[in-house]
């Protein structure tokens, strides 16, 4: 029984100390809670999220600050895994912005900006000159 | 479970029982809604996908100017031979998770997932993208289609992902495989539905089954089963305290440890699919297609396994909630519990395993824990509502609503047998029966009514 309480602290180091701040400070650092990650694991995971996000995947930023949201919306909270977790938010808002401006751009835009190049970018006449449905 | 009991009343009890239902109707029924969606909207020439679908045809290829005989006879060869395909593989997969092929499991998996997301979900974009006619960019759609690619694989093989984004993957998967097996001709369907349920039901309960060996394998190894399986989120109750918590969280760290060991059951035929898609599409994506050329025999062995694989993963609350007792047990118990606690605190999980073993066995099962769903009944599932979507919509409210009934009966008798139960068989056999009852007589009955104006 006290190997089993002084088990119980250990994974919960962070609580013992906020829990003196503010009661309403979150315990687990993922959005799943108790069935997520623990924090030691977590910062290893959000790291490799971060870095991988930089190979043209910025879906991987948007998971990242979806899982880990508990780290990304308290400020005091995991100091060691949120630098990664607002990296990924900074990250994902500016690529969103981008290909966003970029999309829209195109879609209303139209003929009249690009002019014949257009006709040839848009997805339903490339997919129609690669065949790419149809296959037989 | 004595102390749970005492601690809440009886209506937080039944709350908590519909609640782990609604847990598995509610994915099941997006599953289906969606490949509704799908089917009424994308009303594509099913000749599209003759070559992808070759390998569920293979005995018999149907055509409209066939007679009737002709038909249902070919429709059994189609689902006999696919069902002899499926066996086959299955045995194979136990084999190679006999052998603790664990990482070339895991390695499949990812690439069936990547697979099936890339071209299936990029084949249907684009047939979105054709039917409303949305001005996207090429960059654009191959960018977003990447991503989503990649991130659905890294879900499937880093399995530490967030619950919901992974169970919203596995719920996109099956909606795309789904959608393609809504393209076979219409007898073999029907065929192929019945011959799975009764495969289903033989591999899960005879003793000497694929699945029950699998099923046993994994059991007794304490390890994930090597397949694609849903797995509804625990219901949380409020008054767990944190020390089980605690345990609830350890004996989920470990158990997703060995959920690395997965494969994927339910795609198999797409990877066929996903071969003849690489070559037709081979201008643009030689490598692509090349690599896919070359593990075309090996897909052509797994991917039938990859259909009937995960339906008979039906129900497996009888492993979590074996598990899940143990860790309640463990917490009413001194001895086991310092044990635990001193084996965790070492970091010997196998130490932890073990002692979980032994007491595994001498434990009833009956405290609740997460219900799994093999990922081949969503899929199979939404196979018959989609099939029934063709015909009218009509048919697809009836089969949906029976194929949810034999899901909930399926359940009930999950919760009494308190073992591993095939989850395709009643759903199926209800599904089908309730079309057929539809389409011959009640339409009939509603046809007469709205003649004769009793009925708009």
């Amino acid at each position: 029984m006290e190997a089993s309480q002084g088990n119980h602290p250990n994974p919960n180091p962070n609580p013992n100390r906020n829990n003196s701040v503010a009661s309403s400070v979150p315990v687990w650092p993922t959005i799943d809670g108790p069935l997520g990650l623990s924090e030691e694991e977590s910062v290893g995971y959000a790291r490799r999220f971060y870095k991988f996000g930089f190979a043209l995947l910025p879906l991987l930023w948007a998971v990242n600050c979806f899982y880990f949201w508990p780290a990304l919306r308290h400020s005091h909270s995991f100091p060691r895994i949120r630098p990664y977790v607002v990296g990924s938010a900074i990250g994902f808002a500016v690529f969103a912005t981008l290909l966003s401006s970029w999309a829209l751009t195109f879609a209303i835009g139209g003929e009249r900006l690009f002019g014949p190049v257009w006709d040839q970018l848009v997805m339903y006449n490339l997919a129609d000159r690669l065949g790419l449905t149809g296959w037989s | 479970m004595a102390e749970t009991q005492t601690q809440r009343p009886c209506s937080s009890v039944l709350d908590s029982l519909g609640e782990e239902i609604v847990r598995i109707i509610a994915p099941v029924s997006i599953c289906m809604f969606l490949v509704v969606i799908l089917v009424s909207t994308l009303n594509t020439d099913s000749s599209l996908f003759d070559a992808s679908m070759s390998m569920v045809t293979i005995a018999y290829n149907e055509t409209t100017s066939d007679s009737t005989w002709d038909k249902f006879l070919g429709a059994l060869l189609n689902s006999l031979a696919f069902v002899i395909l499926v066996t086959f593989a299955t045995f194979v997969l136990v084999l190679l998770f006999y052998f603790r092929c664990t990482r070339f499991l895991k390695l499949y998996m990812a690439f069936s997932t990547f697979i099936v997301l890339l071209f299936l979900g990029g084949e249907v974009s684009i047939f979105l993208i054709q039917k409303f006619s949305t001005p996207i960019d090429c960059i654009t759609f191959f960018l977003v289609l990447c991503n989503f690619a990649v991130v659905g694989v890294l879900t499937v093989f880093i399995s530490k992902m967030a619950i919901l984004v992974t169970q919203g993957y596995l719920v996109v998967v099956g909606i795309l495989v789904a959608y393609s097996f809504t393209m076979l001709p219409e007898w073999t369907t029907w065929a192929l539905l019945v011959a799975m349920a009764l495969y289903d039901l033989a591999a899960v309960l005879l003793p000497i089954g694929p699945l029950r060996l699998l099923v046993e394998l994994a059991i007794s190894r304490d390890e994930e089963i090597p397949a694609l399986v849903y797995e509804a989120r625990p219901v949380n109750h409020g008054s767990l305290d944190p020390m089980e918590v605690t345990q609830r969280r350890l004996w989920r760290e470990r158990r997703v440890q060995n959920l690395n060991a997965n494969s994927v059951l339910a795609h198999g035929p797409d990877n066929v699919e996903s071969h003849a898609d690489s070559g037709a599409s081979a201008g643009y994506n030689r490598d692509g297609a090349d690599l896919v050329r070359e593990n075309a025999s090996l897909n052509s062995i797994l991917n039938a396994d990859s259909s009937g694989g995960s339906n008979g993963y039906g129900n497996l609350v009888s492993v979590e909630e074996g598990r899940v007792r143990v860790q309640e047990t463990g917490s009413d118990l001194s001895a086991p519990l310092i044990d635990r606690g001193m084996n965790v605190q070492l970091g010997r999980g196998e130490d932890a395993a073990s002692i979980e073993n032994l007491m595994l066995e001498g434990i009833g099962l009956g405290s609740s824990g997460s219900i799994k769903l093999g990922l081949g009944d969503f899929i199979f599932y939404s196979v018959l509502v989609g099939r029934a979507a063709m015909y009218d919509y009509m048919t697809v409210y009836a089969c949906y609503l029976a194929i949810i009934a034999g899901l909930g009966i399926t359940l009930m008798l999950l919760a009494f047998y308190q073992k591993a139960l095939p989850a395709l068989p009643v759903s199926v056999a209800m599904g089908v029966l309730f079309y057929f009852l539809t389409r011959l007589l009640l339409e009939v009955f509603v046809v007469q009514c709205s003649l004769n104006l009793l009925l708009f």
